[in-house]
């Protein structure tokens, strides 16, 4: 018998074909744009009224992901928020190495204020990862994380570790 | 003109949210929604289907997932709009099985179909028609 690797159902009330979108909220898309494009890097577009899309950089025809599959943020633009976010609500990016951590939370607060960003972390090891937080203006959480290789998130799956309950 | 963001970000890696019992909330996530879930750690479970990304779920000790709205949820793509109704039909008749607060009405649009329900956790998710080809059309017809 081979070993479980994963949780799982053979037979779900839905065919889930994948995960593909997180939703937040701002009261300002330009001010969260500035912030996603030039502080964290990601590609932006506008596709509404009070809608902004937000995935990683490179999916694009003829560029170094295109064809992979992708992640989105939907973010709504709203007067106020209704429901302020908390830690356990946050956004996590991947860090390719412990010194670009660090170096984010220097450059993060040395420029917060352009950013919307009011309350940066500093960065300490959590579960064997090195990471640091910001909040943005409107409550939201981003963790800026790195996890050494046998740690990340796709070689955590290909080991099946299933704690016990 | 290339530019250097401030923040040196491989990769969007993943979402959070809190749940009050992992082995209760692990029949919701696997059984109704079709999840995929590894446990790596005592505290936590990671959700995950069809790419990278992952969903961190943590239990909250002694306490319960705090409310959420339907502005702060997560996406859940499937094949056809024939089975987003039976999702939301399925939803409806098992609600009391798990734990389901709420079911929304289907929205049907031109190109989409989807409903939105919040769980046993007061956690928000859509399941929709909406896929990657959907997005990839939106990021490549650019701003509005």
């Amino acid at each position: 018998m081979s070993a479980q690797t994963a949780y799982t159902s053979e037979n779900p009330c839905i065919s889930a074909k994948s995960l593909i979108c997180g939703t937040l909220v701002t009261t300002d898309l330009a001010r969260i744009r500035h912030m996603l494009e030039k502080g964290f890097g990601l590609e932006c577009v506008r596709a509404g009224r009070d809608l902004l899309l937000a995935r990683d950089r490179q999916h694009r025809s003829g560029e170094n992901k295109a064809g992979e599959p992708f992640w989105v943020l939907e973010i709504r633009q709203k007067d106020k928020v209704p429901v302020a976010q908390e830690m356990l609500n946050h956004w996590g990016m991947a860090a390719p190495n412990q010194a670009a951590v660090d170096e984010a939370y220097k450059n993060v607060n040395e420029r917060k204020q352009e950013f919307g960003i009011v309350r940066v972390q500093k960065p300490r090891f959590r579960h064997g990862s090195y990471a640091c937080y910001f909040v943005d203006v409107d409550s939201n959480w981003w963790e800026l994380e790195y996890r050494a290789p046998e740690i990340t998130y796709e070689a955590l799956r290909a080991k099946g570790d299933l704690h016990k309950d | 003109m290339s530019h250097e963001p401030l923040v040196k970000n491989e990769t969007l890696s993943h979402g959070t949210i809190e749940c009050s019992d992992l082995v209760v909330t692990r029949r919701f996530l696997t059984e109704f929604l079709g999840m995929k879930i590894h446990r790596p750690v005592p505290e936590a479970q990671y959700i995950y289907k069809g790419g990278p990304w992952s969903v961190v779920c943590v239990c909250v000790e002694g306490g319960e997932a705090k409310e959420q709205i339907p502005d702060n949820r997560f996406k859940i793509s499937v094949g056809s709009k024939e089975e987003v109704r039976h999702a939301h039909d399925e939803a409806l008749r098992l609600r009391e099985q798990y734990g389901i607060r709420q079911v929304n009405d289907l929205v049907e649009s031109d190109v989409t179909v989807s409903f939105q329900l919040q769980d046993l956790n007061r956690t928000w998710w859509e399941i929709t028609t909406a896929d990657e080809r959907y997005y990839e059309q939106l990021f490549e017809r650019g701003d509005i």
